[in-house]
């Protein structure tokens, strides 16, 4: 199972799922290179599930194709179309010992005993199970679990990995460790993956690519740090990690950059490619944002904002300092406690001047 | 805090003074002594009864006596009687088997609609009386042309009187299927609802067709539901008395329809009891064999 010359493209074409007079999944369309992860990320009920399963063959598309390595294997049924997956509920055979579930796969594709032992126990050996092979999988953690299936699912040297949820019904800490397992497992054999889930963490750390999906759309495609810093709409600006929004107004340009009024007092310069626009709204990362005392002169590659500081939270690493703007909108500093003295020093009902560099302001479309 | 301590000792002082046990076996009371009464002491009588003597004038006392047994064992009757309800169980079992499987899978798998269809069509049947449904069967299974199934096949150009069922085993077997069906459709169902889908997903995305992931995923996987149809079947139909009597005729002959004549006919009541008997012990030893048969092979995977 060294990393083989298998690794196979996917590309989904159109692929749209009408469940009665509801369109779930509508027009996806996405090419996903050979060796890549990708996740898919969304809200409850936005149509991740749908669209993998339409790529395993468990759901039939109502238009749109599905191609693995260039082939069209949209009509293909699922037990060949050699595609291994994970399950949330792990799905390990109950009936079956730990050896027996990894075998399964060899055995219908009818190769000869002799040869299916060596590989189970190789495959068993990469998930660190090696000792458990006659266990029943009823007898192995929930974590434990999970590796069985990964050993399954890649025992068969598929083409293509799918995984829904895979790490959702584990605690915490584990499901960080099975991240950073399955996801060297994945980088090693250089398999394809597609991974479902609706934690951005888990979506950020294992993907090349994160899509964003929302109502059963495409709403945007890129790596973590791109779609992290660089987000298309208010609707992933939120979906990943907290963000501040400011409304403003185009007050004029100044080379590829926007000079704008903003709503709650202040004017701050906005990269920008089309400057049709009048009216613009700004997403800021809250851990970008300083907080000064008002007189206290910000300097001039800062932008900045007055606002009322309403709550105080301590969290540990940061302190959240929640604020009003002039406008009624709401803002929130994540303040480093580097000494934790800072936001201390404000209280609730102080005004204080919001400060950020110039480059964290970032325009993204209201919707 | 506080609140939560004095909620605590409130509901420390509400403990209920009888021990857990003493409770169960106070509710468990009723239940127990109607069994006793009415199971447990009546088959003590009638086991009591076949190893007793009748007298010329009917009266059942000692000598203790194996009489009745070794008639039943030695007489080539009475065996040819044993074997015929073995048979007719056996094939009564196997057939409802095969009929309910599919319409098991449609009640746990299918769409809500046809589940619930396919439901009650199988219960229906409970809600008529055995009597009355026996009947129907004898008029299907007429053996002259009156019969419903002869009358058809000639009409369809079979000849006259084609078939002839009515008074066979397989005119029991046939009838008894009827009437079991719905006892080895719905834990078979039940069972079969059990098992979560994702495993037969899973065997797909292995590379199993759909056959192959049944016969080694929800195949398995049903046999408790499997086994608790099949005993429940078999004793039943072994057991039986008002189908063998109404189309089974004297090629038909089952144990409970000979225990019948023992205690109506022949007035010989240690016999009757010694066939009770064996009807119990069959029923008994279907329970254990099927279980363990089923384990034996779920353990083989
Ligand atoms: N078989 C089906 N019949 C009808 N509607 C369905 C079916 N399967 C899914 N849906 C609907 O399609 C929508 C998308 O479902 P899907 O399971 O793909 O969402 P998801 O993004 O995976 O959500 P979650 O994060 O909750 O798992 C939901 O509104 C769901 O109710
Ligand atoms: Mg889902």
């Amino acid at each position: 199972m060294a990393k083989g010359g298998t690794a196979t493209d996917l590309a989904l074409s159109g692929l749209t799922k009408v469940f009665g007079t509801a369109t779930v999944v509508d027009r996806v369309t996405l090419r996903i290179a050979a060796g890549e992860m990708v996740a898919l990320l969304g809200p409850s009920g936005c149509g991740k599930t749908t669209t993998l399963r339409m790529i395993a063959g468990l759901v039939e598309p109502t238009k749109g194709e599905v191609l693995i390595g260039g082939y069209r294997i949209t009509r293909v049924p699922s037990h060949r179309r050699n595609i291994g997956m994970l399950f949330q509920n792990y799905a390990l055979f109950p009936h079956m010992s730990v050896a027996a579930n990894v075998a399964f796969g060899l055995q219908m594709r009818g190769m000869a005993k002799a040869l299916i032992q060596p590989k189970v126990a190789s495959a068993l050996a990469l998930v660190q199970l090696g000792d458990y092979a006659e266990r029943l999988p009823s007898a192995l953690s929930g974590g434990q679990q999970q590796r069985v299936a990964l050993a399954r699912a890649i025992v068969i040297e598929p083409s293509l990995l799918l995984l829904d949820e895979p790490l959702g019904a584990l605690d915490r800490n584990l499901r960080e460790s099975m991240q950073v397992e399955i996801r060297q497992i994945q980088q090693r054999l250089g398999i394809t993956a597609v991974m479902v889930t609706h934690d951005q963490e888990e979506a950020l750390t294992m993907a090349d690519r994160v899509v964003i999906m929302r109502d059963g759309r495409l709403e945007q495609v890129g790596t973590p740090a791109e779609i992290y810093s660089r987000p298309t709409s208010r609707f992933v600006a939120s979906f990943i990690g907290a963000s501040n929004f400011l409304r403003g107004s185009v007050a004029g340009r100044n080379g590829d950059q926007l000079q704008v009024q903003l709503a709650s007092g202040g004017q701050v310069l906005v990269p920008s490619a089309d400057g049709g626009r009048s009216e613009i709204l700004i997403s800021v990362r809250p851990e970008a944002v300083g907080l000064r005392r008002i007189g206290e002169t910000p300097s001039a590659s800062e932008s900045g904002t007055p606002a009322t500081v309403q709550q105080i939270v301590y969290r540990g690493q940061t302190t959240h300092v929640h604020m009003r703007l002039d406008d009624g909108e709401p803002f929130v500093a994540f303040l480093p406690n580097r000494q934790g003295e800072q936001a201390k020093t404000f209280s609730a009902g102080e005004k204080v001047w919001a400060s950020w560099s110039s480059q964290s302001n970032w325009p993204v479309a209201d919707s | 805090m506080t609140t939560s301590a004095l909620e605590t000792t409130g509901i420390a002082s509400r403990r209920p003074m009888l021990p857990r046990s003493l409770v169960g076996l106070l509710l468990l009371g009723p239940a127990l002594a109607f069994l006793m009464t009415f199971l447990v002491l009546p088959s003590l009588i009638l086991l009591g009864y076949s190893v007793l003597t009748q007298s010329q004038a009917g009266d059942i006392s000692l000598p203790l006596t194996f009489g009745s047994y070794e008639r039943l064992v030695t007489s080539a009757a009475y065996r040819r009687v044993a074997m015929t309800t073995l048979r007719v169980a056996f094939f009564t079992s196997v057939v409802a088997l095969l009929l309910a499987y599919p319409l098991a899978m449609v009640i746990a798998y299918g769409r809500p609609l046809a589940s619930r269809i396919t439901m009650m069509l199988v219960v229906a049947p409970l809600v008529v009386s055995v009597i009355v449904r026996t009947y129907g069967w004898q008029l299907v299974l007429g053996n002259n042309n009156t019969g419903v199934l002869n009358w058809l096949l000639s009409a369809l150009g079979a000849g006259p009187a084609s078939v002839r069922l009515l008074y066979t085993e397989w005119a029991i077997v046939i009838a008894s299927v009827h009437v079991f069906l719905p006892l080895m459709v719905l834990p078979l169902a039940a069972s079969l609802a059990r098992i979560n889908s994702s495993l037969n997903e899973a065997a797909r995305m292995l590379g199993a067709p759909a056959w192959r992931a049944f016969l080694r995923i929800t195949l398995p996987l049903s046999i408790p539901g499997l086994i608790a149809g099949l005993t429940i079947v078999f004793s039943l139909t072994a057991a039986s008395y008002v189908t063998p009597q109404m189309v089974g005729g004297n090629r038909g002959l089952m144990l409970g329809v000979l225990l019948e004549q023992q205690i109506n006919t022949s007035f010989d009541w240690p016999m009757a009891a010694a066939l009770a008997a064996v009807l119990v012990a069959i029923a008994l030893i279907a329970n254990v064999g099927v279980g363990w048969l089923a384990e034996r092979h779920f353990r083989g995977r």
